[in-house]
């Protein structure tokens, strides 16, 4: 069973240390030409057509978020970041990109650091 | 999806009690939605094992990580920066995961920290029921998408045996429906019976019955009471 403790304080030395790990994902952020050619590849864009769901705007309003601001990110914004990368993503990894970038490997990052803050998707009914 | 339950944690206290600083590497796919092995999981473990230790008289350190998929090289990867800080793994992704953890680091001794059980569906929160057995051979087209080999106690393919009671019940529990008796009646209602009149070469299945696993924290839910 698991607990109801309150949620820690962010911890933004963990959250830069999980970007330092990556860091080269941060070109690829550079790299992005807002082409939106990853966006017909993404089977939840085609089905919703919320722009907010094209790849190229997920990984830049998490991870690339992130970068920006260096890790100091309050619980709000984790929050809002959690519907772009749990709930607008399955990390199916078919997002294509001309450039060659990994948008999912971003993803996957943003939602490890999501989680090591306690920001997560919940399964059971709580 | 792959249904897992956690191990009793003195079974995994015993596996791990020779092992200094270990990282518990949990998964966000299948066993996150079971309930088994996902982030709230891991870090509840956590606690656990390092309190059980303590009243051992043992400081043990544990630390979590929670994989995408722990099923995927890919993300399995993001251990190899923090593996060399640990000296074992305790995985609470299904047997899969933890076998391609132990392939990515064969130097270092993973544990399962679950049980996996079977393939199934969400019956509802806390509650799963097996609906395949991933047996390489379906036979669902014919059988009016009723699995026999995982839904028969015999795992017959042309039944019904002998032993199916009134009211359609199996022979082994007056609770559990028959399941050749479902797939008669599902492909007389949409006239298909000749799909099991023809004779299917019998497979070399043990017996076995269908499974189903109720989450221990669910399970006053849906315990029938009187």
């Amino acid at each position: 069973m698991v607990s109801d403790r309150p949620a820690p304080a962010i911890d933004q030395h963990r959250i830069k240390q999980l970007l330092a790990q990556k860091k080269q994902l941060k070109l690829f952020l550079s790299i992005c030409a807002k082409c939106g050619l990853c966006a017909e590849s993404c089977f939840y864009y085609r089905n919703h057509r919320d722009p907010k769901a094209t790849p190229a705007y997920k990984a830049v309003h998490s991870l690339g978020r992130l970068f920006k601001k260096r890790g100091k990110v309050n619980r709000h914004e984790l929050e809002q970041m959690k519907s772009l990368v749990f709930d607008k993503c399955a990390l199916c990894r078919r997002c294509y990109c001309p450039f060659g970038i990994d948008v999912s490997s971003m993803i996957a990052l943003a939602r490890a650091i999501c989680r090591s803050q306690g920001v997560y998707q919940r399964f059971d009914d709580k | 999806m792959i249904v897992a339950q956690i191990k009793p944690l003195p079974e995994i206290a015993e596996g791990l009690e020779p092992h200094g600083k270990t990282l518990i590497v949990g998964c966000g796919g299948c066993t996150s939605i079971c309930l088994a092995g996902g982030q709230p999981e891991v870090d509840q473990l956590c606690l656990e094992l390092e309190q059980l230790f303590k009243e051992k008289g043992l400081n043990k350190t544990f630390e979590g990580y929670v994989v995408e998929r722990g099923c995927d090289p890919d993300f399995i990867q993001e251990l190899d920066i923090l593996a060399a800080e640990f000296e074992a793994f305790l995985c609470v992704g299904c047997g899969a995961g933890a076998q391609l953890i132990a392939e990515q680091f064969p130097e270092k001794p993973v544990y399962p920290g679950v049980n996996t059980q079977f393939l199934g569906v969400n019956r509802e929160v806390g509650w799963y029921e097996e609906k395949c057995r991933s047996c390489g051979d379906c036979q669902l087209a014919y059988t009016g998408c009723i699995c026999p080999v995982t839904r028969c106690a015999k795992s017959i393919f042309n039944g019904p045996c002998g032993g199916t009671q009134r009211e359609g019940r199996c022979e082994l529990d007056a609770e559990t429906p028959c399941a050749w008796v479902d797939i008669f009646n599902r492909l007389k209602t949409q006239q298909r019976v000749e799909n099991i009149e023809r004779i299917r070469q019998p497979t070399a299945w043990q017996n076995q019955k269908q499974g189903q696993l109720v989450h221990e924290a669910y399970r006053d839910r849906y315990t029938k009471k009187d």
